[in-house]
This record gives C-alpha cells, structure tokens and sequence, in this order.
C-alpha cells in the first residue's frame, strides 16, 4: 500500500511540474501587467505543433527542436503584444478578458484552418520507455517532460532574480511609473513578459507533445488547471505557482486514487476555494 | 399592408424558384460537429457522407449497390441528391438551430447526423416539430428511439446491442477456448457516452455471473491518468472493458504500461480505440487488443463490396473506413433508397417509404442482415462484430462465422511485443 | 437626449421588437432574433453583479443551470408547471448565490472570477455525476404541444419569442430599478471607491449579496426558458464556463454598466457568430471560428468602452457616456 501510494505522490508530482511550466507562463504575464491571458492554452498548442512539424517533415525529435520551439514562441508572444496586448493595456480588465478570449477562438480556428482537426502524434521519440526502481516505475517521457519543466522555471526564476533584464522585468511588475522613472522602458519590458509567457507554454507543449496527442482545442484540457494555480499561487508570483503545481498534481492523482477519479478536479477546485478564502492572495502572493 | 407585401414576396419567389426546380434537386441537411474537439472525426462523417451522395449521383455502377450510379434518384427523375452540411459544434442548442434552419431556409426533405447523441436529441426534436424525417446513422445512445418520435430512424446498433455483444462474445470464447474470467474491471469517461456504456456493462456483467470488481470513470481529456489506472491495477481484473474516446485511449494505453498494468484482455467499447490516429500513435502497444467494431476492412473477403467502396474512399481522401464513416456511408444509401421508392420529395411520403425500408444485407457495405425499422425507429437488423489488432491491424474476430483471425489471448507482455 | 425622448425612443424600440416576428415569418429568423433576446436577458441579469456591482463573475452558468434543472425536474418528477418551477428555480438559485457570494466577495478582482469559474466547473462535476438528476445523459424533456400553462409550443415559435421578449423586459426593469435605488448608488459606490465606501459604513457585502441574488434570479429564469425551448438540458450545454464567459462577453460588446449595453452586445454577437457559422461552418475547415474570433479581438481593441460607448461617445457627446451615473 505504502509502495502504491508513493507510485501515486511521485507521479502526482512529475505531471504537477509540467502544470507548473504552463502555469509560470501565465503567472508572468499577470504579474507585469495585470492581464489574464485566456490564450495561454493555445501558446501550449502551437508549441505541440511545432514540434510535431519538426518531427513530421524533418524527422527532428522534439527535444531537439526545443530551442528553436522555445525561441518561435518567444517571437509569436512578443509580437502578438506589439500588435494587439499594446492597444489594450489600459483598457478595463474586462476588455482585456474579451481581447484574449478572442484570440483564443482566433488561435484555435486557424490552427484548424491551417493544419486540420486530426489528432496528431509524436511517435518514436529519443526518449522511450520507463524508469523502474524500488517497485515503483515511470514512463521516460514524463520523467524527461518534469525535468525540463523544473530546468525551464528554473531558468525564469534565475532570469527574474539574478539578471538586470529580469529586475527591470520585476521593477516594472511592481510600479510601472516608477520603473519608467528610473529609464526603464515599459513597452519592451511587457513585450518581454508576452515572449517569455509564450515560450514557458511553448517548452511545455514540446515536453508533452511525446505523450499527449497534438489537436486544435488541446489548450482546453490544460487551461483551467494553469488558471488555478496562478490564483493559488498567488497572481504574479512565479515560485507560488511552482509550489501550486506540485501541489495540485500531488492531490488530483492521490485524490483521484484515494477517492473517485471523476471527482478529482472538484478536489482540486475545492482546495483552492479552501486556500483563497482564507488567504485571499494565494499561497505565496502578496497581499 | 404586411399581407400584400408577404404576396409579393411570394410571388418574387416563385418566379425565382422556377428555374431552380428545373434542376431536379434534392436537398438533405447533414449536421455534424465541424469545429471543436470532435472536427477531426466530423469530417470524415462529412466525407464519407459526400461520397456516398456522389456516388448515387454518377454513373459508375462498379460498386455494385442498387443506387450507386444511378445518376440520381430513378423514381424522381434522377434527381440529384445535394447534401447540405452544417456545424453544431458538439452544442444541442446549436444543433436545433442549425436543423430548424436547414429544414426553413435551405427547404432540405430530410435531415441526418448528429454524431453525438446529445445535440441528435435536439436536433431531432426540431425535425419532429416539423414533421420532416431524421436519419440517424451513427449515434448510439439507447434512449434515442424511446423518445415514441414519429419522424426518428436509426440505421445503427445502440449501446444496449453493442455492450451485449461483448459478453457474448466472452461467453463464446469461454466455451470455444476454454478460457477462464471471472473478475471485470470497467473504466469510462464520464459523459453521456462512457456512462451510460459503463451502466450497462455494469448490468450485463452481473446478469451473466462475473464480478465486477471496480468501475471507475473519470472526466474525458485528463492531463495523467494515473489515479485511475492505479484502481484498476488494486482490483486486480481480468478483463477491462473500456470507454474512451480518441485522446484518452492513446493516454491510457501508454499509462498501463508506464505503470506495468497488464490484465488478461482490454475489451474496448469502439471509439477512440478504432480512431485511425489510435494505431498510429501506439504502435506495437497497440497489439491484442479487443474492441467492439461495427465494420473491419478485412470483412471484404465475405463481402467484396467493401472492399471496392474503400477504394473510393482511398482515391478521394488517402484514409480508408471506419466504423463512424461507414455508418455515415450507409445512412446517406438509406435515406436514399427510402426517398426514391417514395417518388416524392414530401415529408409524409418520405416517412411511410422508411418505415417500409427493406433493404438487404448485401445491399450495405455493413456485416447487418439489412435494414428494416422497427415501431420506434431502430433499424432491427443491425449487429455489431469484434475486431483485434494484429499485427498492426484490425481483424475480425468474432462472430465466429465472420472472423478472419482467430482470437490471441492474453494479452502479451509489454515487453515482449 | 432629453428624458422625454429616451423614452418614446423605448417605447418605439419595444413597438418594433414586439411587431417584428410578425413582419419576419421565416422560422429561422425567428430563432435567432429569440437567440438574440435569450442571450441579451442573460448579459442584462449578468449586469448587475458585474456591471454595477462590478464584481466579475465568469460562472454565471451555475445559477442559469440550477434554473433550468430545478424547473424541469419539478415538472417532470412532480408534474409542477414550468412557470412555478421558473419561479423555484429562481429561489434557489438566488439562495445558492448568497451561500457562494458569502465567502467568494472575500475575494478581489482576478481572484473572485476565478473562483466563480471553480464554482460552476464544480457544479458541473457533481450533477454530472449525480444519477437521479440525470447526471452525464442529460433530461429530455416530453416533446408534447401543452400550450401557455405547459411552456411548450411546437407550432410557432411567436410564443417563445414573446415569453425571451417579456424576460428581457423584465430583467432590464429590474436592472433599471437597482440603478435607481438606494442599492444601486451604494453598489456604484463600492464599485468606484471602494474604500470611500467602507470608510462611510457602507456594507460592502450586504449590497454585493443583494446584486448576487438578483443577478442569479434573473439569470435562473434565462435557463428555465432555455430548457422549455430546447426541451434537453445537460451539465456540458447549461453549466459550462463557456456559457458563462458568453454572458459576460454580451455584457461587454455592448458596454458594462449601461442599461442597454447587454441587449446591443447580444444583438451583434449573436448575428455575427450565427452568421459566421452559417457561412462558414459547413466548411469544416475552422473558418467560421477565424472569422468570430478576428472580429472580437478587433472590436476590443478598437472600441474597449463597448458599443454603448461607442454610441455615446459619438452622437451623444462625452457628457453622457454613462447616462446611469446621476441618481
């Protein structure tokens, strides 16, 4: 029992890890500039569909056109701030709201118009088989989508904490006036926010493009999890939605396991109402 | 004043509509989920659909089906059929929108789709206000013709067919292979489709003396499946029996063997398990396998017809049939078929052509005996095979006297395929 | 625009709306003009929590569904007419409202929305699961012509236009008179300056309860007339987030906040996602989702203030962008 149990923890937290890279994404952006991005999900889509393109017409692995997954993101994330964000940066949340939940039917509808509604699959990736030790075992590719989701928060959270960039990015996030006081030049900074948003999602679907099938609304299955833990975590704060995602990857599959399946989003749900109402800023945000 | 206006409206479109009646036309509103999670599998309904009202509408008579290249419909003057599809992506409300406005707007004599149950439910309930026939060919909810509608016709199997079938077929294997189960462990996603499928396996199992020693559903499109398979792996079953459309299955197959779960035999109930997309992504996993089918390519070597109207579907699309298309297929030849012996395109004419429906067996690219509706509109000769992946493919296993292959039992080792 | 005139400009309004599905006899046009009056009850109900109140609810479906649950399980268990069980439906949806609003108007901005969103994705779950209320298959409600007292017409559609019509008016009067009373002003207050607010002994929550419950009363009565004209209702079409975000984006095209506003903004979000379906949808090929979405990221960029703002701040001149300000 205590072997299952185990099994079910770590296997809780190797998918919480890669709900934490979507969620870091999403998070950042928040934070820089108060915008809840309801396309984040389809930054995760088109990063499961680059690396499918690579795979399917270069015979590339995925992991090895990360980078360049990483890096077309960051492009798509920033350019969709200079020609749509930019406008409405000031605009009540409420058009911002209706702006991204636009762009998310806009993503989903080209995606299909451009690349049909097949399900889509990586097959015979680098990465195969399982990791076995101790009676417990894993699948390669989720242990190698953890582990580049832990290397790319990582990297974010270094970026943010021990580079000028990155401090400009936090000064901004904090008080935009006065960052700009001090010369530091908003519209890149959230320019950055958007590619660096883009990219944690992109890397994201490229670690689960080896495991998940690749379709137009696949962004669905991951957005309401992201949603809740930057809410959990705190909104804006990266390590809170890191801890979240262990979190709630921990209590969907023990849960799911200790009780009944069909109700493992209604425990995780429920544990963020529990954890708001008596925090209302989230695990790690700042009140 | 709004009287004569609506006179002249009138008039104007009668004027206009007199050329267009020249053309000999008739129009049926096809409803399918175009956008959205399920587009993928509405477009291959869609075209196998096209195909089939192109066929009827040509001359090529090589496949051998009585309205294949009739040129049209015979009785009507060889009128041409127009299919006219809309999307009521996977919404009811939108489906009922779309039928109503199908039957209004684009005057179409008889409507068919949905695809999924609950937007057939709606939608068919506008074609009954109307009183405009409604062919359903591939959704397979049981309460669907229990709903005492007049204007309703299903040409496919529902679940209640297909779940027993299943137990049969164990029962069959037991006698035959002296094989030995005991233990079911039932796994479904937890809408309309997999609850409902799970109820009556639930039902059978115990009716037919096994145990069933979990049931677990869980919500479609989960990000890890591990809780779920963990449950299954603490009961310690024999058979699974398993509903899961096209995303979970991949997912599920891939989680039994991350976590070493290896029941005797995973008897799947359609759905993603027979997608075109599902071999490919599992590869060798997918081998042993067992799921309820309703149509197998290898079926041609009984039936050749099967094999020549695949080839049709090759040369247009590079895909061949499945299970979904080929009822999508076989609804648009009844419907056919009923509106020709009708000679009219009025509903009522319509509706008493398909309640004397009899068309037989070798008349289908399906292994049914025919069709023939029943008072509430179930097609009553219907049936539903088995097929499991062999080697890469799938091959008919049962009824016996249909299969190809015989049937491998267990399941072989992850490792070992 | 003088007093006098709004209101003949209304009752014109109302003289046109009630005569148009008698100059319009397609059936289809119908429909979607009641689409149309459905969708603009539900923005209009989902105004006065997020719009006055300016508290952003994306989970306004949970109190639509318990609408259109309640009512048709008290019809088709018990045999209650449709129009008592609207006005049950309305009753509890309103008390499942304070019991959520309680504990969630703890919440700011973000946070709030986003546990409205856990609130209806976990009613969804549990009625999806719940057996006896017919869980993942759904009601069908009987397809059987009872007239007025049964709530279903097969022969028309002119009833369900008139019943969307009434509501509509209905929940506009309603929104018209919270504007107008004592809530209302504390509502705007709360909404505006908040802290102001507080510092005067203003009961945030009280009020903010009060807008909930009315807000999810008017919006339960939207569900009931959805499961009398659908005659089928399951937890993925009446308790979806995406129904939820619609009532809010109805809300939002048109102008938060404005009387108004929800009727125009589902006037045009109705037409243009309809007719991009009709255009496009049989296509199969997405392009009638490209177009949808196209046209909102547009508008929102280019008129964020909404219709009504739009309208206002062009032929009305700035002074009267939010005619519903003064008292």
């Amino acid at each position: 029992m205590t072997q299952i149990l185990l099994q079910t923890v770590l296997s809780g937290v190797l998918i919480g890890l890669v709900y934490a890279l979507v969620a870091v994404g999403l998070t950042l952006i928040f934070g820089v500039m108060d915008i809840v991005n309801f396309a984040h999900g389809e930054f995760l889509m088109l990063g499961m569909y680059a690396s499918f393109w690579g795979w399917a017409l270069w015979k590339l692995d995925p992991l090895f056109t990360l980078p360049f997954t990483a890096l077309g993101l960051f492009a798509v994330g920033a350019l969709l701030y200079r020609l749509v964000i930019r406008r409405i940066i000031d605009a009540p949340m409420l058009s911002q709201v209706f702006t991204t939940f636009g762009l998310m039917i806009l993503f989903r509808g080209l995606a299909q118009y451009l690349w049909s509604p097949d399900f889509r699959s990586v097959e015979h990736t680098v990465v195969d088989g399982k990791v076995a030790f101790g009676g417990l075992s894993f699948g390669l590719p989720q242990v190698t989508a953890a582990a580049g989701a832990v290397v790319t928060t990582g990297a974010v959270w270094w970026f943010l904490r021990f580079t000028r960039l990155g401090a400009a990015l936090e000064a901004t996030a904090a008080d935009r006036e006065a960052a700009a006081l001090m010369g530091i030049d908003g519209q890149k900074m959230f320019a950055l926010a958007w590619g660096i948003g883009a990219a944690c999602a992109g890397v994201a679907g490229a670690l689960l493009s080896s495991t998940y099938p690749i379709f137009p609304d696949v962004g669905a299955s991951f957005i309401l999890v992201a949603f809740v833990l930057v809410a959990l975590g705190g909104f804006g704060s990266v390590t809170g939605a890191f801890w979240a995602g262990i979190l709630v990857g921990v209590v969907e599959v023990v849960g799911g396991f200790l009780w009944d399946p069909a109700y493992k989003m209604v425990l995780v749900l429920s544990l963020y109402l529990l954890v708001v109402w008596l925090r209302p800023q989230g695990l790690l945000g700042k009140a | 004043m709004i009287r004569l206006a609506r006179a002249a409206s009138l008039l104007a479109a009668l004027c206009l509509a007199a050329p267009a009646a020249a053309q000999e036309e008739v129009r049926i509103g096809v409803i399918y989920p175009l956008t959205g999670a399920a587009a993928s599998t509405g477009l291959e309904l869609k075209n196998a659909a096209q195909l089939a009202a192109d066929l009827i509408n040509g001359t090529d008579k090589s496949l051998g089906l009585a309205l294949a290249g009739a040129g049209g419909l015979p009785n009507l003057h060889h009128a041409k059929l127009k299919l006219i599809f809309a999307d009521h992506q996977g919404n009811p409300q939108v489906g009922a929108s779309e039928a109503e406005r199908l039957i209004t707007q684009e005057k179409v004599v008889a409507l068919g789709g949905c695809y999924f149950s609950s937007v057939t439910a709606t939608a068919s309930q506008t074609a009954e206000r109307y009183g405009i026939p409604f062919v359903n060919g591939e959704s397979s909810a049981p309460n669907l013709t229990q709903r005492g509608f007049k204007w309703f016709f299903r040409t496919t199997p529902h679940d209640e067919l297909f779940v027993r079938n299943s137990f049969e077929f164990l029962k069959d294997l037991e006698k035959r292979k002296g094989v030995q189960v005991k233990r079911i462990a039932i796994l479904a996603e937890n809408t309309e489709f997999g609850t409902g499928a799970a109820a009556l396996q639930e039902k059978f199992a115990r009716e037919n003396g096994y145990e069933v020693v979990a049931k677990v559903l869980y919500p479609p499109k989960s990000a890890q499946l591990t809780s779920e398979v963990q449950k299954l792996k603490a009961a310690r079953p024999d058979v699974v029996m398993q509903s899961s459309y096209l995303g979970d299955a991949i997912l599920s197959v891939k989680t039994y063997k991350d976590l070493g779960f290896l029941p005797t035999a995973l008897v799947a109930n359609d759905a993603g398990f027979n997608d075109s997309e599902f071999l490919k992504t599992v590869g060798k996993d997918g081998n042993g396998i067992i799921s309820r089918e309703v149509w197998a390519l290898d079926l041609a070597a009984q039936k050749p017809v099967i094999a020549k109207a695949n080839a049709l579907l090759q040369a247009r699309h590079h895909v061949n049939f499945n299970g979904n298309s080929a009822r999508a297929f076989t609804a648009i030849f009844a419907l056919a078929d009923a509106i020709n012996r009708a000679g009219s395109t009025k509903p009522e004419a319509i509706q008493k052509a398909l309640r004397e429906t009899n068309i037989p067996g070798d008349q289908l690219i399906m292994p049914w005996a025919g069709i023939q509706y029943d008072a509430t509109g179930q097609n009553k000769l219907g049936a539903g095979i088995i097929v499991q992946v062999q080697d890469g493919k799938y091959v008919t296993v049962w009824p016996f006297a249909l299969a190809s292959k015989d049937v491998a039992w267990p399941l072989p080792a992850w490792d070992k395929r | 625009m003088s007093r006098r005139a709004g209101t003949a400009a209304l009752l014109a309004a109302l003289l046109l709306a009630a005569l148009f599905p008698l100059a319009v006899a397609r059936p289809a046009w119908q429909n979607t003009a009641i689409l149309m009056l459905m969708a603009a009850q539900l923005g209009v109900a989902w105004n006065i929590l997020g719009g006055y109140a300016g508290q952003v609810s994306l989970g306004h479906a949970a109190f639509f569904g318990t609408g259109a649950y309640v009512s048709s399980l008290l019809s088709m268990r018990l045999g209650l007419s449709p129009w008592l069980g609207m006005l049950a439906g309305a009753l509890v949806a309103s008390a499942f409202a304070v019991v959520v609003g309680w504990p969630c108007f703890r919440l700011k901005g973000h946070y709030f929305a986003m546990a409205t969103i856990a609130v209806v994705e976990i009613v969804q779950a549990v009625v999806n699961g719940w057996e006896r209320l017919g869980g993942a298959v759904g009601l069908y409600l009987p397809l059987a012509e009872t007239g007025f007292g049964g709530f279903v017409f097969n022969r028309s559609k002119l009833p369900y236009y008139y019943i969307a019509l009434a509501l509509l008016v209905l929940t506009l009067a309603v929104n018209w008179l919270v504007a107008r009373s004592r809530t209302g002003y504390y509502l705007r207050a709360i909404k505006d300056e908040p802290d102001a607010a507080r510092s005067l002994g203003v009961s945030l929550t009280r009020y903010k309860l009060q807008a909930i419950a009315l807000s999810a009363a008017l919006a339960a009565m939207g569900g009931t007339l959805y499961a009398q004209k659908e005659l089928f209702i399951d937890p993925g079409s009446t308790l979806s987030t995406s129904l939820s975000i619609k009532m809010s984006l109805v809300a939002i095209l048109g102008g938060v906040g404005t009387l108004f506003g929800p009727v125009i903004g589902a006037a045009v979000l109705t037409a243009v996602e309809e007719g991009s379906r009709v255009i496009f949808g049989g296509t199969g090929r997405g392009t009638d989702l490209v177009v949808y979405g196209l046209l909102i990221v547009l508008f929102a960029v280019y008129q964020p203030a909404g219709i009504m703002g739009w309208i206002t701040g062009r032929w009305l001149g700035p002074r009267a962008e939010r005619p519903e300000e003064e008292p």
